[in-house]
């Protein structure tokens, strides 16, 4: 007689078999998988060029073995070749961990990165699910390999501490322009073709970039021009501080000797990197990123320097509106640079009695001049930049495309130097 | 063989599923097409698929035949089995490619290693075992489905939403019109919901306004998708035909993100479990019109041998995803035009009464 | 004519146990009786009273008539074949044999040794009543009938089990639970032939159509209040003698996240605390899943400061992530079994043990981390916020585990899938497990994993079709 085959039975024995192999993959884990014994915690790579090769400086977090908490050892490894995922693919065969980027929240392009196209050296970082967009980039003076060895003293992990002057909140006050791997391919990528990133400067404690804005200053020093310092920091010990402002308040660079992995270091964001085309263009000084701060990302708080009756006053600013439009105008392109705000003075040189400071807070009209024209002349000075360098960092195209369609084949080619420029500058007395 | 499923049903059908389907490649293939006009070719096909849904929900209203039931009083018996056979291929074509999908998404998404398809392989035992299932199951797996739906969604749009420049959509209709439509029609595979609402066609008891609940239902689904394409062009921009896996991108620019970690990917992970039952709805509605067909109601059987073929063809042609993304795009949408919009709307034809 | 003799040997022949006692007595007109019952399970001054007392009057003619008028037995049956007889002794009932008659009389003398109503240890109220079943059926039955005083209240009593002859009564309020249900679930309990029910969960069983199921089909009741709430909804319940475990059924797995003061407390407390539990439940059962396949398949799940903790935890521990957590979940079992089953002086010992060498040593060792302790101790407290369903929940725990260290979470979501398609199929006469969710019974849903004030719950729920819908009336207070 034939015996019926039970499916109720079968499909038990299925499901026991099917038990059985998950439990044998439960106890080998082999699916080529990378668990977290083997894997990398690359906190932050450092990308730098020399002829025909990049060398990628990993910064890895490598767990102490503990029960009772973090106990984390940072430490950087190199590799290198023609691309970064060969050097990526070094420090693996070197070290045998497998190097994710998943945590990797900032790329630092060492200043010889400049010669090179942009995109084409961060090009990996866009292939197809290589990298989350989300990490930062920056640009750094002298050697990105050297910042990252440097030690900081606001936080263990170097990256961190760099990661700390790009944050949001110094975002908010337009003391950097941060700016990741996403904005930056939106950026290159849009009809301006013109993107930035922080510069990032070290300098020993004690030791001033550009000599501060405050009450005892006599003016707003900093660089202008593009800071060549550069040169290796860590290790040879050759450079502190940077290049150092014309201003007051101990400016200059600090030569305490060595400087990497020794002294802890500050670290700084003020100057920002242009490209365009992908091509490295120069960098803004602190003004100029200032007021591309201003234009490009939402501001809370901002502090402006500026001189008034041959006092120095420190202005700080709340309820920042900025941004720019364009139009066409009987065939004219004008670019109308609007910037409100309410204002305090949280500073000034001059003598005040201390029973008198409250009255002080509302500013003079003259003091609001000065703000303005300040303010003007930094837009102005970046426009002027933007101009020279024909590097559309403001988005002055993409404006032009997105709002003015018709006229964008006609002025696409010159409008930088074409449009009318008109600034609306307007700060209240917050009193 | 009249299982039943009810009208609330269908129409979480035609809002969840209906969205879950578009959020992994369509946003990605629709920019890379049509760039920040990437919303009218999704426009355009919705508009036409809503149309030729509104009609099939009108003409359940006249009817309580099942389509095979219209079909056999019109063509006879053989005949509707023929149709039936070509709806099973159809319906199997259309489950292949999000198959090939989900595989892709799955190894990037949950595993931060790209590991071998044999650790995709185990969809096919859920598949087996929800491919056997009736209209019954489906519907109340949609029942489960549309909250776990509305809730991770709306978690997902409100991290993403301060990404978010809408002006990169701007300006509008610069993508010239020829290009808007190669991108409706090379992504007219992605819309299958009147084909969906033709099966289900007397297995369902149609009350006043039905029709209309339907529709609107699947009105919501279409907004949320436009939503959704408009968000995710908003982030990216420029780059937006270069990331894959739209729903998955959306959300890592949440401020929150790095100190709560990688919680979008919870969310993409209970999202997953609706887009399994979206894909499978395709497989379910293949082996019923396969089971009508060939009369053989041993629905196990059917759903084990079609997913044997589903896993064959992705075992052989692993690897080949842009050249099946390729086929679709570019040959197989004429068949999805066919079946989704002018089977739908020639069934008005087909006799609603019995003399 | 038969004789006493005979009568006593005839039943001796087969109640040939020493604990089953024959007391032969005469009444004063010389007359003989005896009565043969179970020592121990029967109440010897009870006969005393109703049989002997008043026997001792009866005539030297008086016939089997005369005799029964007696007796001032209120529970009295007559019976004729000696199987009856032999079964109504081991019941606990007397058999009263009488000379000269071939009939005999059983007399209601019942009384097992019992314990007395006290509050169930797993269904402890801070609000509400504490009386709890015992495993008496009438006391069962009478706790019931206290508390529901209708005529529509019916109990329906079956004995199964060959050996064990125990008594099931199918209760149920007439017009409320739906037609014909309690005539299935007989048909269902007596088509099973057993030899012994020593517990409710056998008859569970019975009522399962899947026994392979992981899921139960039956709710479970240790208190009366609880058993009344949910037959005046529209279920039956089971009352099984020897068990103070009551079933009901229809049963859906919302049941089993309500717990009987939700009904007492203020409904945003009590919507708090479902809400909780089903968190609880979730995180019990996928914690140590998702834990294991974050380290070995997605580490970007986890936070990067909280997985650099981690990554010190993990570094340098010989075991694996996934054998790690297999160990330390393995423990748990032992040690949860254990402190079960140990006497209760143990028990101290065993946690000291528990605790510290295994649990404290095993980190110092190195071979278990603080994290994976962590996460097993979160999952077992989570999972007993809804103690009914612990059977449940850490076999799917274990599933989970298994799957999610072999696939990875993407084996966590197939598992989910499977789960939620095999749940929204499954139904117990005809109501499907996971209603009100699927298919979906808004009106129903005031009473799942939210619970509305009693002016939203004025009727029985739906699922039940039942035809007496209106529980609360006269509701101006709704809204």
């Amino acid at each position: 007689m034939k015996k019926r085959i039970n499916v109720s039975t079968v499909s038990v024995v299925v499901y026991w078999l099917f038990f059985l192999a998950l439990l044998g993959l439960y106890f080998t884990n082999d699916f080529g998988l990378v668990d977290i014994h083997k894997t990398a915690i690359i906190t932050a790579v450092g990308i730098d060029t020399a002829e025909n090769e990049v060398q990628v400086t990993a910064e890895i977090a490598i767990p102490q073995p503990s029960q009772s908490g973090e106990n984390i050892k940072y430490t950087q490894v190199q590799g290198s070749g023609v691309t970064i995922a060969d050097a990526l693919n070094e420090i693996n065969a070197k070290t045998g961990f497998y190097p994710k980027l998943q945590f990797c929240k900032l790329v630092l392009l060492g200043d010889s990165c400049k010669d090179k196209q942009l995109f084409r050296l961060l090009a990996c970082f866009y292939r197809k699910n290589f990298s989350e967009l989300t990490a930062l980039v920056a640009m750094c003076e002298g050697n990105a390999a050297d910042m990252l060895a440097m030690k900081s003293d606001t936080s263990d992990m170097t990256s961190e501490a760099i990661r700390k002057v790009l944050s949001d909140e110094i975002e908010k006050s337009a003391n950097a322009t941060p700016a990741t791997l996403k904005d930056i391919a939106q950026l290159g990528y849009s009809k301006s073709a013109a993107c930035y990133m922080p510069y990032v400067e070290a300098s020993e404690p004690g030791t001033s970039e550009n000599g501060g804005d405050g009450d005892n200053v006599g003016g707003d020093g900093g660089n202008t021009g593009e800071s060549e310092s550069g040169g290796s920091q860590s290790g040879s010990g050759s450079q502190g501080g940077g290049e150092g402002g014309s201003g007051g308040g101990g400016a200059g660079s600090a030569q305490s000797g060595s400087t990497g992995g020794e002294t802890p270091m500050q670290f700084n964001a003020r100057k920002t990197a242009i490209f365009s085309q992908g091509e490295f263009k120069g960098i803004l000084n602190e003004q100029q990123a200032f007021a591309l701060a201003a234009i490009e990302n939402d501001i809370r708080l901002a502090v402006l320097p500026c001189d008034a009756d041959g006092v120095h006053y420190t202005i700080g600013m709340k309820n920042v509106k900025c941004g720019v439009s364009l139009k066409v105008n009987d065939g004219v392109p004008a670019l109308t640079v609007k910037f409100t705000a309410k204002a305090q003075i949280n500073g000034a040189k001059k003598q005040i009695e201390p029973n008198k400071i409250l009255l002080d807070d509302a500013i003079p009209d003259e003091v609001l001049s000065g703000a303005e024209e300040a303010l003007k002349e930094r837009f102005s000075d970046l426009i002027t930049t933007c101009r020279e360098e024909n590097c559309d960092l403001i988005g002055i195209k993409d404006l032009l495309y997105k709002y003015n369609t018709k006229y964008f084949e006609a002025f696409e080619g010159d409008i930088l130097t074409r449009m009318e420029v008109k600034y609306e500058v307007k700060i209240e007395s917050v009193a | 063989m009249k299982t039943r499923i009810n009208v609330r049903q269908i129409c979480f059908i035609m809002l969840a599923y209906n969205v879950v389907s578009k959020l992994l490649t369509f946003p990605t293939a629709l920019s890379f097409f049509c760039g920040r006009d990437l919303l009218f070719p999704a426009l355009f096909n919705f508009i036409i698929e809503g149309i030729v849904l509104w009609g099939v929900s009108f003409l359940c209203s006249k009817t309580d035949k099942t389509f095979f039931g219209l079909l056999e009083g019109t063509i006879g018996n053989i005949g509707a089995r023929i149709v039936y056979g070509f709806f099973a291929v159809f319906f199997l074509f259309a489950a292949l490619l999000p198959i090939f999908e989900q595989e892709l998404y799955v190894h990037t998404i949950f595993y931060d290693t790209v590991p071998s398809l044999v650790v995709f392989l185990p969809l096919f035992i859920f598949t087996i075992y929800a491919g056997s299932k009736k209209f019954e199951n489906i519907g109340r797996c949609a029942d489960i489905c549309l909250p776990v739906f509305l809730t991770t969604m709306a978690v997902i749009f409100l991290m993403s939403f301060s990404g978010v420049k809408w002006d990169n959509l701007l300006p509008v209709l610069s993508t010239p019109a020829k290009t808007i439509f190669q991108g409706a029609a090379g992504t007219a595979y992605s819309f299958t919901a009147p084909c969906w609402l033709l099966m289900f066609m007397g297995h369902f008891k149609y009350k006043k306004h039905d029709a209309t609940k339907i529709t609107l239902s699947y009105v919501a689904g279409a907004l949320i998708v436009l939503l959704f394409l408009a968000t995710f062009y908003g982030i990216y921009g420029e780059i937006a035909g270069s990331r894959t896996f739209a729903i998955s991108r959306t959300s890592i620019y949440f401020p929150g993100i790095d100190m709560l970690g990688r919680i979008d990917l919870i969310m993409l992970y209970v999202l997953e479990t609706v887009m399994l039952f979206a894909l499978v709805l395709n497989i379910q509605l293949a082996v019923h019109a396969i089971s009508v067909c060939t009369g053989w109601d041993k629905l196990p059987y059917i759903s084990l041998i079609v997913n044997v073929a589903l896993a064959t063809v992705l075992i052989t042609c692993d690897n080949l995803y842009h050249s099946i993304q390729g086929l679709y795009f570019n040959w197989l949408w004429i068949m999805f035009i066919v079946f989704s919009v002018l089977v739908p709307s020639l069934a008005w034809l087909l006799k609603r009464r019995t003399e | 004519m038969v004789t006493l003799e005979k009568s006593i040997k005839s039943l001796k022949d087969v109640l040939t146990s020493e604990d089953i006692l024959v007391f032969e007595f005469k009444a004063e007109s010389g007359k003989k009786f005896a009565v043969v019952f179970a020592d121990g399970i029967v109440d010897k001054e009870l006969i005393g009273e109703l049989v002997v007392k008043p026997l001792r009057a009866a005539e030297a003619d008086a016939e089997y008539e005369d005799i029964k008028l007696l007796l001032a037995s209120p529970e009295m049956k007559e019976g004729k074949k000696k199987k009856d007889a032999i079964k109504e002794v081991l019941n606990g009932n007397a058999v009263l044999l009488i000379d000269g008659e071939k009939d005999f009389l059983i007399i209601g003398v019942k009384s097992p040794p019992m314990r007395a109503v006290a509050e169930p240890p797993t269904q402890v109220a801070v609000h509400g009543p504490r009386e709890g079943f015992v495993e008496d059926v009438k006391i069962n039955l009478g706790l019931i009938r206290k508390r529901i005083k209708t005529e529509k209240l019916q109990v329906k009593t079956i004995f199964v089990g060959e050996k064990s002859d125990t008594a099931i009564s199918i209760v149920y309020i007439e017009g409320t639970c739906p037609k014909g249900l309690p005539e299935k679930i007989e048909k269902e309990i007596t088509d099973n032939k057993i030899d012994i029910i020593p517990d409710s969960s056998y008859v569970s069983q019975f009522l399962t159509k899947k026994p392979r199921s992981l899921f139960k089909r039956c709710g479970t009741a240790e208190k009366p209040d609880v058993f009344c709430a949910k037959i005046s909804e529209g279920r039956v319940g089971i009352v099984v003698d020897g068990s103070p475990i009551c079933l009901t059924v229809p049963f859906m797995v919302v049941e089993d996240f309500q717990t009987v003061e939700d009904y007492y407390i203020s409904s945003y407390r009590a919507t708090t605390l479902r809400i909780l539990r089903v968190v609880s439940i979730i995180i019990g059962i996928i914690l140590p899943a998702l834990y294991i396949s974050a380290q070995l398949f997605k580490i970007q799940i986890i936070p990067l400061q909280l997985l650099l903790k981690i990554s010190s935890s993990v570094a340098g521990l010989a075991l694996s992530p996934s054998i790690e957590m297999f160990l330390t979940l393995f423990v748990l079992e032992v040690l949860n079994e254990a402190s079960i089953r140990m006497p209760k002086y143990v028990a101290l010992a065993l946690s000291v043990v528990g605790a510290l060498v295994l649990g404290d040593t095993a980190v110092k060792a190195g071979i278990i981390s603080t994290p994976a302790i962590i996460i097993v101790a979160l999952s077992a407290i989570c999972l007993y916020t809804v103690p009914n369903a612990i059977e449940t929940t850490t076999t799917l725990r274990w599933m989970y585990l298994i799957i999610a260290g072999s696939a990875g979470p993407f084996g966590v979501v197939l598992l989910t899938s499977y789960l939620v398609c095999y749940l929204v199929s499954e139904q117990t006469y005809g109501v499907p497990l996971v209603t009100p969710f699927a298919p979906l019974i808004k009106g129903d849903l005031y009473d799942s994993f939210v619970k509305a004030n009693m002016y939203t719950l004025d009727t029985r729920p739906e699922v039940f079709r039942t035809n007496d819908k209106v529980r609360l009336k006269n509701n101006e207070n709704k809204n």
